[in-house]
């Protein structure tokens, strides 16, 4: 019973990861219908900058702060100088992002190298907590990324549901020309957003590399486990987002834990049940 | 006969001496690093672009296909020591199954979503064969696959290696042609550019697409094979995420409307990772902003950018005396049908109908 608890754990703060890492990358889509396939690389950047910021500076939370900053300008010029460009072409469009996620990290490979980087997390959030209801003692850090993830979800929702910024956005996901029609800024309300998403892939870079550490490969999984959640949850849709991460998480504990060889065929056999159900995701609509 | 078609003729015959002559006057290393890698990756991304071009799915999982044939063929060889042929027909077989299967799950969907679920599908395959231990041996893969002697020919030898290849290369790029002009690979592109329409025609848009695709990944089997054999063995490394990309890397700088571009680009892809490795370490950079810059600016690719070229220079010799004339053609309307689609359309025309629309592939969703 204790190693359950634990495994769904583990499975619940691995999806929160996830639905940081995820959430940029269906936002972004949701608005722009933009696939951004150097999501992974913005994951990966973050993770390195956050770690020479902490090397550095000597202070994690610093860190935790500016590198998903920084992760967030190169998003916009990215937005901006490539892809505002070819707007609305959604092939090509994913084929650009592709083009600098394969410049990012060639470009990170030279660097950083082909190393592990360990992160030194706080103290106070590197050692174990006793969990008095559930009988487990758990590691604090993986608690403050589910936290972490419960932030992003809240304060996503607040922004769609209750800012005029959410608003437009909204809109803009249901009518997008109907949006620029009425005379708001839709250009800028993009940059905003594709910003917001590489913000978020950064945050996760963060945290997920504090976590474990960080090395070249790392863009790949984070991609595929956007890819998976978002197929799975619905794609531009938050809530889809987080169902679809609590999912992805949960199943690949458990069949890390009981099934361990055949874990990834259960991922893959998860999103073959979504898609023959439901092709367009759990939360999402048709389109 | 018209000067084009002459000029054709010649070109093609003069293509197919040096493709021929190349392992007579061409160093070895040439030959191995450039010839046959070029056209077992050209094969694989045959696929793709007859996928793409004619169908209209940009699939990321042909080198995931690659991989699973090469797995296979490596596994009966070489773990259970059964025959080559043994191994050949198992993993092609293997290969082509797995397509369908794909194929059912994601031809519903077309365009970006389609991009998506075939990436993660790729990237399910890499990562179950980095993890699993008892067929695939984990992130070491599968070592001493040995190219097989097949009667005489002896396909460990370099120069019988390229001759095979490009036999096998031709066959496929042939027949792929072949089928883009038969009813299904018409019916296929009508699918590709309106399916709702095809649809009450009464095909099955679904059907068509599912076939391809298994089409697509029974090349991308063969490719698979050639390549285990070239690598003499196979690893989770030979197909991540880097290299399923390489693949659309190939197809996008050839151009994917053309059947050709998968060899122009899989030449240029092996001169740059070879030759610009040599003063640079920083060839995937290169890579990347080639493929950027095709992708911005040469929607047709290479291909593309070589025609256009052409055409602004016989326009421009042409031009006092024809001038009245060329304004004088009629305009095709913007249709995605810029793909070499059938014999009756001339050579100019053609042309005229790619440079008018670069943009209106992309419009599929």
């Amino acid at each position: 019973m204790r190693e359950f608890i634990t495994i769904t754990l583990n499975g619940v703060t691995l999806g929160g990861l996830y639905f940081v890492a995820a959430a940029g990358f269906s936002l972004i889509f949701g608005l722009m219908r933009v696939v951004n396939l150097a999501h992974g690389s913005l994951y990966l950047l973050g993770a390195y900058v956050g770690w020479s910021i902490g090397d550095a500076t000597g202070s994690w939370y610093l860190a935790l702060i500016t590198a998903p900053l920084g992760v967030a300008v190169v998003g916009v010029l990215l937005q901006q100088a490539f892809l505002r460009r070819i707007q609305g072409q959604e092939l090509r469009e994913a084929l650009v992002t592709i083009g600098v996620s394969i410049i990012i990290a060639d470009l990170l490979l030279a660097h950083y190298g082909g190393q592990n980087y360990e992160y030194t997390v706080p103290d106070a959030l590197n050692g174990p907590v006793n969990l008095a209801i559930l009988g487990v003692t758990y590691p604090a850090y993986r608690l403050f990324i589910l936290a972490v993830a419960l932030v992003v979800g809240v304060g996503l929702w607040l922004l769609l549901k209750h800012t005029r910024l959410g608003m437009i956005i909204r809109a803009g996901i249901d009518d997008r020309d109907m949006v620029s029609a009425i005379g708001i800024n839709v250009q800028l309300v993009f940059a905003l957003v594709f910003g917001l998403g590489a913000l978020l892939a950064g945050l996760a870079g963060v945290i997920g590399g504090s976590d474990l550490s960080v090395r070249p490969g790392d863009d790949g999984i984070y991609l595929l486990y956007s890819l998976i959640v978002v197929i799975i949850g619905g794609m531009g849709s938050i809530g889809g987002a987080a169902i679809g991460a609590l999912l992805v998480g949960l199943v690949s504990q458990y069949g890390l834990a009981y099934v361990p060889v055949y874990s990834v065929l259960i991922t893959f056999a998860m999103m073959i049940v979504v898609l023959s159900v439901r092709p367009q995701g759990i939360l999402g609509r048709r389109t | 006969m018209s000067t084009v078609r002459i000029q054709r003729i010649a070109g093609l015959t003069v293509l197919i001496v040096l493709l021929l002559a190349f392992p007579l006057f061409a160093s070895q290393f040439l030959v191995v690093q450039i010839g046959i890698q070029s056209l077992f990756l050209g094969i694989v991304a045959l696929g793709l672009i007859f996928l793409a071009g004619y169908g209209g799915m940009v699939s990321l999982a042909q080198m995931a296909l690659y991989g699973v044939s090469g797995y296979t063929m490596a596994i009966v060889t070489v773990t259970y020591g059964l025959p080559w042929y043994v191994g050949v027909i198992a993993g092609v077989i293997f290969a082509t199954l797995l397509a369908a299967i794909f194929a059912l799950i994601s031809a519903h969907t077309q365009g970006i979503y389609f991009i998506m679920i075939t990436l993660a599908e790729a990237m399910l395959v890499y990562f179950y064969a980095d993890q699993d231990r008892v067929f695939t041996n984990g992130h070491t893969g599968i070592n001493g696959v040995r190219p097989p002697l097949i009667g005489p020919i002896v396909m460990s030898d370099p120069t019988t290696f390229y001759y095979v290849t490009l036999l096998i290369a031709a066959l496929v790029y042939l027949g792929l042609r072949y089928i883009g002009r038969a009813p299904f690979g018409l019916a296929l592109q009508g699918i590709r550019d309106n399916a709702q329409r095809m649809q009450s025609l009464g095909f099955n848009a679904y059907a068509h697409r599912v076939t391809t695709f298994t089409l697509a990944g029974f090349i991308a089997g063969i490719g698979g094979v050639l390549g285990t054999w070239y690598d003499g063995a196979i690893s989770p490394g030979s197909i991540d995420l880097t290299r399923t990309i390489n693949i659309l890397v190939i197809a996008v700088l050839g151009g994917l409307s053309y059947l050709e571009g998968a060899f122009v680009g899989a030449v240029f892809f092996t001169l740059v990772t070879n030759f610009a490795s040599s003063f640079t370490d920083r060839f995937n950079t290169v890579i990347g902003l080639a493929f950027l810059a095709v992708a911005l600016f040469f929607p047709d690719g290479l291909i593309g950018l070589s025609k256009k070229t052409l055409q602004i220079a016989t326009q421009t010799v042409s031009w006092r005396g024809r001038n009245a004339l060329e304004s004088s053609k009629p305009v095709k309307a913007p249709s995605a049908s810029k793909l070499p689609t059938s014999d009756t359309v001339s050579e100019d025309k053609k042309l005229m109908i790619a440079s008018a629309n670069p943009e209106e592939e992309e419009k599929q969703q």
